[in-house]
């Protein structure tokens, strides 16, 4: 597939801050989430300096870039785990980000948002203390306000979803990591999201564990699921990437379609890519 | 002289013993449960934003550093007369313990919820749980499963603690064993008899402990705590094979 090259990007403001070219022109699909002029500051140092991106329905989105780059920073704003210091957040034509310099937007509020969107973490962040069973029906009775028997029926369909349906009564330390994650995907799935995000999610893991949650991974990707995924697994990303972003110091350097990893033109780009692959 | 001394008053005043520490424990449980919701809304207030942070801790440093018996006569012929309410002495005894081990409780269980890794949080607000939600289902019960051990050691400090209650004659043990001895003269056995009993509360209080530590813990391990899970197990399981089953037939 040819691909167009993506100019790295700039500082953008809120004039400039148009969708990301090649990206929109090639896809059907609508917009799901649009991040613009996304900046995050933590006191005086700024980690996300103006960003830019678009995911559609039923896309894969690959972030990567070095440690400290802000993919994850920029991940966590979707959800708005992180609060954007200024920018907007649209996720399904709401609004949630904080808007640009002082001006008065409607937003939507943090609650509405995650019952859209489903999140994935490095560390896995099952609750200890409940079963995998209860990792799952715990926030579908909290969250969604569903019965307990119906929580538990809707946790065991996810967990076979994974294949973990027998390790149901089992507690988060008594599961290998591959098994954990799997059972991360399963409670982010559960809540029916229209989009997923994936925050590094083998990095944590023993290599030979990582199979496992790729195959989940690339399950949910051919089920057409939109997903946006900050990894290290480039070839992981080659095989299901339809957009790819790489990012460093808090910006996007380039981005482009299938085959990006072997198409790419910024220097910086490449440099990163002949250390890693 | 051994003979001198009448160890059956130990059995002939046993009512009034029991009677004594029934008192001290009652005491303690109730100013238990009230300090462990003092120390940590206490704890919230610490960690939270200045001026709160600020009341919380000079409240924490003051009465950590009150002891018992200043605070239970502070309250008991202090506060009534400053706020015209009669506390029963019961009552004064409660108070005068959650206003000091409710500082001392917020100290371990501000460090039993800093103990929890912020993924946690981030995972329960990312499921789309309220704050509060979060906190009371995920947060809390983590913390206070690494709190527990010391809430334990904190709860035999205050059964201890009743024993200066005397000074507002409330008849817990020591006032119960001083009043025997008044007509008995025997201090020798009747500080034994109480010695003991305060030791063996405090036994039977490590015991209970550990058994809620064990609950805690998962798997849940111990008789006791696998006795306790088994109908949670038992239900999970239930749930699988009701599962199994509909799918199956489906």
């Amino acid at each position: 597939m040819r691909t167009t090259p993506v100019p790295p990007a700039t500082i953008r403001t809120m004039s400039d801050a148009e969708p990301l070219e090649s990206h929109d022109a090639l896809d059907a699909g609508s917009a799901v989430v649009e991040l613009r002029g996304i900046k995050k500051s933590y006191g005086a140092k700024q980690v996300l300096h103006g960003v830019d991106l678009t995911v559609h329905a039923g896309e894969h989105v690959v972030i990567f870039g070095p440690s400290g780059s802000g993919k994850s920073t920029l991940l966590r704003t979707i959800n708005l785990l992180e609060e954007p210091s200024e920018g907007s957040v649209r996720v399904l034509g709401v609004e949630y980000g904080p808007g640009f310099g002082g001006e008065k937007v409607k937003r939507g509020g943090p609650l509405q948002l995650r019952r859209h969107v489903g999140m994935v973490f490095q560390q896995f962040n099952l609750f200890p203390h409940l079963t995998a069973l209860d990792n799952i029906a715990r926030p579908l009775r909290s969250a969604k306000g569903l019965g307990r028997e119906e929580a538990e029926r809707k946790a065991a369909a996810s967990l076979q979803q994974v294949g973990l349906l027998n390790w149901a009564a089992h507690y988060p330390g008594q599961l290998s990591g591959g098994q954990a994650q799997r059972v991360a995907i399963a409670r982010a799935l559960s809540l029916d999201p229209k989009v997923m995000l994936f925050d590094e999610p083998t990095s944590a893991l023993d290599p030979e564990l990582v199979g496992e949650v790729l195959a989940v991974m690339r399950h949910l990707a051919q089920s057409g699921m939109t997903m946006v995924i900050v990894t290290h697994e480039l070839n992981f990303a080659r095989e299901i990437g339809d957009f790819n972003v790489f990012m460093d110091e808090g910006l996007i350097v380039e981005s482009g379609r299938r085959g990006f990893l072997d198409t790419c033109t910024n220097p910086r780009t490449k440099q990163f890519l002949a250390a890693v692959l | 002289m051994l003979a001198a001394y009448q160890w059956s008053l130990i059995w002939e005043h046993k009512v009034d013993f029991l009677k004594g520490l029934k008192v001290a424990i009652e005491v303690s449980l109730v100013a238990m449960v009230l300090s462990v919701v003092v120390g940590i809304l206490l704890a919230l207030a610490r960690m939270s934003k200045p001026p709160l942070s600020w009341l919380a801790v000079a409240y924490i440093n003051v009465f950590r550093g009150v002891p018992a018996l200043v605070s239970v006569i502070w309250v008991y012929f202090g506060w009534s007369l400053l706020l015209g309410i009669n506390f029963t002495v019961f009552q004064a005894a409660v108070i005068a313990l959650v206003a000091l081990y409710g500082a001392f409780i917020s100290e371990i269980y501000r460090a039993a919820l800093e103990a929890i890794p912020r993924g946690q949080r981030e995972a329960g607000l990312a499921v789309g749980m309220t704050p509060l939600k979060v906190f009371m289902r995920i947060v809390l019960p983590q913390a206070t499963k690494i709190a527990i051990p010391n809430i334990g050691s904190m709860f035999i400090g205050m059964v201890k603690d009743t024993s200066v209650f005397t000074i507002i004659g409330l008849l817990e043990l020591t006032r119960v064993t001083q009043n025997i001895n008044s007509v008995t003269f025997q201090p020798f056995v009747l500080y034994t008899a109480a010695a003991g009993l305060y030791v063996l509360a405090a036994f039977a209080i490590d015991f209970v402990f550990r058994a809620i530590e064990k609950t805690l813990t998962t798997p849940p391990q111990g008789r006791i705590a696998q006795a306790l899970h088994g109908r949670r197990r038992r239900r999970v399981e239930q749930v699988i094979r009701d599962f199994q089953a509909g799918a199956a037939t489906a």
